[in-house]
């Protein structure tokens, strides 16, 4: 906070202007540079997103639909499966987020530097994260066929372990889906990680090669404590993907089998779109939303603490 | 002594090292990049396996393709890049515009700015897909009608949370004095942040650019709602929808989700050389 | 100061302009066209089918009409198109769906009498375009009863007869699982191959075939728009059972079917990983075509230990939607859908994509229609065909039994008696839910 304020000050220091025109002029250009971004969200989020609320208090239905009050959400909380639902979108979220940062920070490590072949290395790991959803999950599901044929377990094969039945058990369908999205966070965290570590002081390391600091002695006093914005934005993004997955379930197990990978999207989106329970799907989704902005604001409030 | 990887393990040499750096190497390489080739090769397969993917074409064919383009798959594909190339200008023109607002200026309010970015990307798409889907057949005060329009699919995406946020704290980093002096020699505002701060912040531009084009091209319900017929379909739901087709096999299938993987692959590399450029010239930062 | 407040204005406005010129999509006017939705996929044989079942019918009447095909996503365009109170004209969609649609009120009811025609329908079609409250939501279209479609030559080559009880079809299946019938000298043949997984209740659809073959069912009336659940009766107990002994003690079923779809079981087939397929007509054709037509043969699905005969019947009906502005142009598409010209333009001769499986008209000689004789064993089938019942929506029930009959063939240690009580009290809440127990 405190650049931010020293710029404001030598900025109106630096203009010719009277004091109070350069008082409002500097909000105004903010405001005015926000506004495109701005307007769209209000058009296309926040719009849609009160009808969506008005909607969670009603019963929808083509003619005549009714006002029920909190029916909807009483419906959907009551709900044993909504309840199962959230569970396992939350493991799958810690999962896949802490599966993905560790990964990510120890690829990051090894292939940081400056030789070209590593630039190699770097865009052919990186290749997951830019693919689409829809098509990766398609070629996951192919390689998780449960058979001996199977791409994953020809490979078990040769370690001499049996066939998994990845997907199509109750037991590994969730650890599956983790895997798969693992497989695409992690290079996406590695990046993000090299990116940070780019930006270390380098003579940092030199002073403390000079004191003879061991490698992990250099990696908890310099590396990571400089790498804590990058953690935390990482995180913070990884809750908010993590709660909303989507595709990924839907193309490798639509929430089965037995409902044993149904997350909460899933789930919602079945109501709305195929029992044309729209009321109940929006109840479900405003809950989703609430929870995960009480999430990320917790989060963004220990990350002030922390650097305080 | 010089540090080239942030644990200075560069230091090491020795036949040892190098092969384990190998090993770490192809691995990642194999882990990472290989499921994708197993798709690039089974797509030009003729005989396919529904379990297995295949490392090396049995029977080389373009058949898959062709029947894609039955399937009015090149049409999509149209429409997916009229889409990411509109939608990535204004998305990022938006980010920029934004960022620099909220990492160079104070104002009241910033707080509750900064929550509502974070806040629309926690918003289900697939609960606002009816609401905006009404927004779009009615835009509230302008009574204009976006529904099969390209623009109904472009607007919606030209404002993204995470392109903002991640364009906001590479503004951050950036000095201020650059800015100051440009200020001092008496560049106005959209001039300094054209020419001062905009050209800094390239390896964020890199960032932005590759990851909003993947989440416009990833899109599935927006485009779905806004195109009234299959004419104006996008390669997501194009998708979709062969995989659910009993007429059409696996290889129309592989072919068109390959056709959907290339072009973010593409970009991506060639944005990532000015991302990697500012990388490691990202002493600027230190 | 205003210079950068006006270059603002200046690039919002360039933002705008930009994204403008992206805008010359074909905005489809609101024209006088009927407008004609079908459950396919978009350009594949089926679309074009509807498409000319439209083109002869604009010979017919003179009324313009506009078909859209959408497969995956039609239930989401279709809410879509409700929310915005403009919904197409016509749909033709499953049988299953009447209860959905109707009580979301998106139907118009079909006068039977005054509908040209509906005399020449068969009753059992007419029944399925019947909802829970007696009345008539739609005109029957197409209907198909489900059979097996097996590897002839495989049954052949190991000197096996056709099945005719159960334990026949046991025993081929085993057959096929261990005596390699394709003699590649790997064991990667199955028997019966299975669309098991949950999505919209593929596991459910498939048993049903057999739950009815034994004379059991998942929920039957009990009066006029009373049902109640049955999914705990000793018969469907028995065909699940049968099914469980095949998944898990005789092993007899594709690995994965949990997992799979028709779409990957299709393929499975096609890819001589298995040799007995319970399926529907439609995709004879294709494997006709893509496995040898001498290869393959159909014969209806054996009658149960404890009941039977009887197979899984399912149709699309032509709804009228709600809201239309052109009534009478619904009626007569109606009314055109199930003449004998609009059905034999539906049946596509022997080719692929015949939107109209068997003819709902009984006028309309199949034989006449098609040469392949393997369609009469559907259209003998569809004699003993049981659709699924009335209900004010079908979908939850066939999701929540697609559930329960998972996971008893996921998870071998599961009691299938136990599992089914569940399900039955899940059924019964749920026909509750729908106040219809």
């Amino acid at each position: 906070m405190t650049p931010t304020l020293t710029r404001a000050k030598s900025r109106s220091a630096a203009s010719h202007q009277s004091p109070r025109m350069a008082r409002w002029r500097g909000p105004l250009v903010a405001w005015a540079f926000l506004a495109p971004a701005l307007v769209l969200f209000l058009y296309f989020k926040f719009i849609p997103m009160i009808t969506g609320l008005v909607m969670s208090f009603q019963e929808i239905r083509y003619i005549d639909t009714t006002w029920v009050g909190f029916d909807n959400y009483a419906a959907i909380l009551s709900d044993d499966a909504f309840l199962t639902a959230i569970w396992h979108s939350a493991v799958l979220a810690i999962g896949t987020t802490v599966g993905s940062l560790l990964l990510g920070f120890c690829f990051a490590l090894l292939i940081e530097g400056p030789a070209k072949y590593l630039w190699f290395i770097r865009t052919a790991a990186f290749l997951p994260v830019v693919t689409t959803m829809a098509a990766v999950a398609e070629v996951w599901r192919i390689m998780y066929y449960p058979g001996d044929t199977g791409l994953l377990n020809t490979i078990l094969g040769w370690v001499a372990l049996g066939p998994q039945p990845f997907l199509a058990s109750e037991d590994t369908s969730l650890l599956s889906i983790m895997g798969m999205s693992i497989w695409r966070g992690t290079p996406y965290d590695m990046m993000v990680f090299l990116a940070g570590l780019v930006g270390i002081d380098r003579t940092l390391y030199e002073a403390s090669a000079v004191d003879g600091a061991s490698v992990w002695r250099r990696l908890r006093h310099i590396t990571l404590p400089a790498l804590r914005p990058v953690f935390w934005i990482l995180f913070t993004l990884a809750a908010i993907r993590g709660l909303r997955v989507f595709v990924e379930v839907y193309v490798l197990t639509n929430g089965g089998p037995n409902g044993s990978s149904e997350v909460l999207m899933t789930l919602i989106y079945k109501l709305g779109f195929q029992s044309g329970e729209l009321g109940i799907a929006s109840a479900g989704g405003i809950v989703l939303f609430a929870a995960t902005l009480v999430l990320t604001v917790g989060v963004q409030l220990m990350r002030r603490r922390q650097a305080a | 002594m010089k540090f080239d990887s942030a644990l200075g393990l560069e230091m090491r040499r020795g036949p040892l090292a190098v092969l384990f750096k190998i090993v770490i190497y192809a691995g990642m390489v194999l882990i990472f990049a290989g499921p994708l080739f197993g798709l690039l090769v089974s797509a030009f397969n003729k005989t396919l396996d529904p379990t297995s993917f295949s490392f090396w074409p049995d029977e080389f064919t373009l058949d898959n393709f062709v029947q894609a383009g039955n399937r009015n798959v090149y049409l999509y594909l149209f429409n997916s890049f009229v889409v990411v190339g509109f939608g990535l200008l204004l998305q990022v023109l938006v980010s920029v515009f934004a960022a620099y607002s909220l990492a160079r200026k104070k104002f009241k309010g910033m707080s509750l700015v900064m929550l509502i970015m974070l806040a629309t990307m926690m918003l289900p798409e697939e609960i606002i897909a009816i609401p905006l889907s009404l927004v779009l057949a009615d835009m509230p005060l302008l009574n204009v009608n976006l529904i099969g329009t390209y623009a109904g699919m472009i607007l919606p995406v030209g404002a993204w949370g995470f392109s903002i946020l991640v364009m906001t704290e590479f503004m951050k980093e950036v000095p201020v004095e650059l800015e100051e002096s440009a200020r001092l020699d008496g560049a106005g505002e959209l001039r300094t942040f054209f020419t001062i701060i905009l050209p800094l912040c390239r390896p964020a531009l890199g960032v932005i650019g590759v990851f909003g084009f993947t989440m416009i091209w990833d899109q599935y319900l927006l485009p779905l709602i806004v195109a009234p017929e299959s004419d104006m379909w996008t390669l997501p739901i194009a998708l979709r929808s062969l995989r659910g087709d009993e007429e059409v096999g696996l290889g129309v299938l592989l072919a068109a989700t390959l056709l959907a993987l290339l072009p973010s692959i593409i970009a991506f590399l060639a944005f990532q050389k000015q991302f990697m450029r500012g990388l490691t010239s990202g002493a600027v930062k230190g | 100061m205003s210079r950068s407040v006006l270059g603002v204005a200046i690039a919002t406005a360039l933002t705008v302009t930009l994204t403008g010129c992206g805008s010359g999509g074909s905005e489809s006017a609101t024209d006088d066209a009927l407008e004609i939705w079908i459950r396919q996929a978009p350009d594949s044989d089926s679309h074009k089918t509807a498409q000319k079942l439209a083109d002869g019918f604009t010979k017919a009447s003179g009324i313009k009409t506009k078909v859209v095909a959408l497969l995956d996503d039609f239930e989401t365009k279709l809410q879509q198109q409700a929310a915005q109170k403009d919904l197409p004209d016509i749909v033709i969609n499953d049988t299953a769906q009447i209860g959905n649609m109707q009580t979301q009120g998106w139907l118009r009811e079909v006068d039977k009498a005054s509908l040209a025609g509906s005399d020449k329908v068969s009753e059992t079609a007419w029944k399925a375009a019947t909802a829970s409250d007696g009345k008539t939501w739609g005109a029957p279209f197409s209907s198909q009863a489900f059979a097996i479609i097996a590897r002839k030559d495989w049954r052949e080559k190991l000197g096996l007869e056709v099945p005719k009880t159960w334990d026949d079809l046991a025993a081929l299946a085993k057959a096929f699982t261990e005596k390699d019938p394709d003699g590649n000298g790997k064991a990667d043949s199955a028997g019966l191959l299975i669309p098991a997984s949950t999505k919209r209740g593929y596991a459910s659809w498939y048993a049903s075939s057999f739950i009815y073959a034994n004379g059991g069912d998942f929920v039957t009336s009990s009066g006029t728009g009373t049902f109640g659940a049955t999914m705990n009766d000793t018969k469907t107990v028995e065909a699940v059972q049968w099914l469980q002994d095949q998944f898990c003690d005789a092993k007899t079923v594709n690995p994965g079917a949990v997992n799979n779809d028709t779409a990957v079981t299709h393929e499975v087939f096609e890819n001589n990983q298995g040799g007995l397929y319970l399926t529907g007509p439609y995709v004879l054709a294709r494997f006709a075509g893509s496995i040898g037509t001498d290869k393959i043969e159909v014969f209806p699905v054996p009658k149960g230990p404890s009941g039977g005969p009887g197979t899984l019947g399912e149709g699309e009906n032509v709804y009228l939607m709600a809201g239309s502005q052109n009534e009478d142009g619904q009626k007569k598409f109606a009314e055109y859908a199930i003449s004998a010209e609009g059905q034999r333009i539906g049946m596509n001769k022997d080719a692929n994509g015949a939107i109209v499986r068997l003819p709902v008209n009984t006028e309309v000689d199949l034989a006449a229609e098609r040469q392949d004789p393997r369609w009469q064993v559907f259209q003998d089938a569809y004699a003993n065909a049981v659709y699924a019942p009335p209900v004010p929506n079908w979908a939850p029930i066939r999701q929540s039994s697609a559930d329960a009959l998972n996971a008893v063939w996921a998870d071998c240690g599961k009691d299938v008696k136990t599992e089914m009580e569940a399900a039955n009290t899940k059924l019964t809440q749920e026909l509750q839910n729908q106040k219809a127990s």
